[in-house]
């Protein structure tokens, strides 16, 4: 008996990184996986892997999403809210079609597909959402995407309380991951290799995460062992926010 | 089970109690070697766990403990720090004696225990080591004065713990739970009034309509103590069936 066996489970953004690491792993648990993005299915995809082209962003892309979903599923189990995007700019610097494409994504992207996708959810169904460290701590000129994240936090804590008992909604929100976003922001600093070595300096874990750390919490999340969690934004960051920013050992 | 425990030690504080008895057993099902430690021998142990009789506020029986554990086995892989108490006070009816007792077994015990365990962690190829903090260390139950503050305590002892530790590949968290079904709680429910409409009413209060049983809590422990959580430190892990999500409801 697998711990996902007889779930399904919809994850947005499943083409790459932290997404398609939870697809992969739900359905090593025994869950049916659909993942859905902006682009064609990837060719990688593993081929019970459930694909669906499909902007968060877009009201119609999602009707056509949840439609998919009752068709294939007839009701969900399973609901993780990991389409995103990241921007590299200070408030000054980002432009209104910057506001659209991040806050589309990150903000209302997890908006429809909540609104849509609760109404076909079954009872003791479990919604997890991807925020990130920077919800609470900025990130330097990351202005955008340390709010849109803020928005994610506190729209899981709304969800939970309004549709509970009948399903559990809770965040997790990772330090430092390496995938493609991790890249950019390094890129960012004068010396990234210098910005690399300080930063794994400051991760008491001695390592930067991987996507699979992520998915590990996702499947405790979204499985009964995690029957009385609901509410909380669950910090997975190799203890990088526990340890104060000024580390004297790095001068 | 998952085995997912399999080959590890695990030592549990507060193994007799509540909590503590339920993450013996789930630890002991997951292929664990599991000592329970504890003021009180349990009539019954859950199989594959031994006792120790032990106070962690005694610096002497916590250092012969971990020399003799060192005798037996060549690594610690996990340690749960789960001993404590609750007094039921404001700070005025609270004695000093009664706070110095109640920050000896939850604060002081969970330093001395750390501390004597240190070079047995040390040895483990990955090391976890949770703690009990509670959603009380965030946000304040009346009448609870002492205990609350020996939760935030334990909070920022995680923190610290983990910073200087992790490291050493040992990894530091803590759980806080909220209203769990365990002695405590009935204590606090008291014996006064109408019992059952007072628990309905703290059922209806969470967005799960229930308060938790050991077994959520123990299911926690579990993923922290296991590899699966190998990326997790320094965090405090609240699960408390959202009650702490929420703003104190006012039903008009």
């Amino acid at each position: 008996m697998k711990r996902l066996d007889d779930k399904s489970a919809l994850v947005t953004g499943g083409r790459q990184g932290i997404g398609r690491a939870i697809v992969e792993r739900f359905a090593a648990e025994g869950a049916r996986v659909m993942t859905c993005g902006r682009g064609a299915r990837p060719a990688d995809l593993p081929q019970e892997i459930l694909w669906e082209t499909a902007d968060v962003a877009e009201r119609g892309d999602v009707d056509r999403l949840t439609d998919r979903v009752v068709a294939e599923f007839g009701e969900l189990h399973i609901l993780v809210n990991n389409a995103g995007v990241q921007l590299e700019k200070t408030i000054v610097e980002t432009t209104d079609a910057d506001w659209e494409l991040l806050m589309g994504a990150n903000a209302k992207g997890v908006f429809l597909v909540c609104r849509e996708l609760i109404p076909v959810m079954a009872a003791g169904g479990s919604i997890v959402n991807i925020g990130s460290i920077s919800a609470t701590n900025a990130d330097p000129g990351l202005a955008l995407y340390n709010a849109s994240k803020a928005f994610v936090q506190g729209l899981t804590r709304s969800i939970a309380v309004d549709h509970g008992p009948a399903i559990r909604c809770n965040a997790i929100a990772p330090g430092w991951i390496m995938t493609g976003m991790a890249d950019a922001a390094f890129a960012l600093a004068r010396d990234p290799e210098a910005a690399r070595r300080d930063a794994l300096h400051r991760h008491p874990a001695g390592r930067f995460g991987q996507p699979a750390d992520i998915a590990a919490l996702a499947a405790w999340l979204a499985s009964d062992e995690a029957a009385f969690a609901t509410g909380q934004c669950y910090t997975l960051d190799g203890g990088l926010t526990a340890a104060s920013p000024l580390n004297p050992g790095l001068f | 089970m998952s085995q997912q425990l399999a080959g590890k030690t695990a030592f549990v504080t507060g193994g007799s109690g509540g909590i503590g008895r339920a993450i013996c057993a789930r630890f002991a099902r997951e292929g664990a070697e599991v000592v329970a430690a504890d003021l009180h021998d349990p009539a019954e142990l859950p199989d594959g766990v031994s006792f120790v009789d032990y106070d962690v506020t005694d610096e002497t029986t916590v250092q012969r403990t971990f020399t003799a554990l060192g005798e037996r086995w060549p690594q610690l892989d996990v340690l749960v720090n789960a001993a404590g108490i609750e007094i039921e006070k404001t700070i005025e009816q609270t004695t000093l004696e009664e706070w110095n007792r109640i920050f000896a077994i939850n604060v002081t015990g969970t330093f001395l225990t750390s501390k004597h365990a240190l070079p047995l962690l040390r040895k483990s190829a990955g090391a976890s080591v949770i703690n009990f903090g509670s959603y009380d260390g965030y946000i304040a139950d009346p009448g609870l004065a002492a205990y609350c503050a020996t939760k935030g305590a334990v909070h920022a002892l995680t923190r610290a713990m983990a910073c200087d530790h992790g490291p050493e590949g040992i990894r530091v968290n803590a759980i806080c739970p909220g209203y769990v079904n365990t002695p405590m709680l009935q204590s606090f429910f008291g014996n006064s009034g109408d019992i059952e409409s007072l628990k309905q009413a703290v059922r209806d209060v969470h967005p799960l309509r229930t308060y938790g049983e050991p077994d959520d809590i123990a299911n926690l422990v579990n993923w922290l103590a296991s590899d699966e959580a190998r990326y997790a430190s320094g965090q405090l892990w609240v699960i408390d069936g959202g009650l702490s999500a929420q703003v104190q409801q006012m039903r008009l």
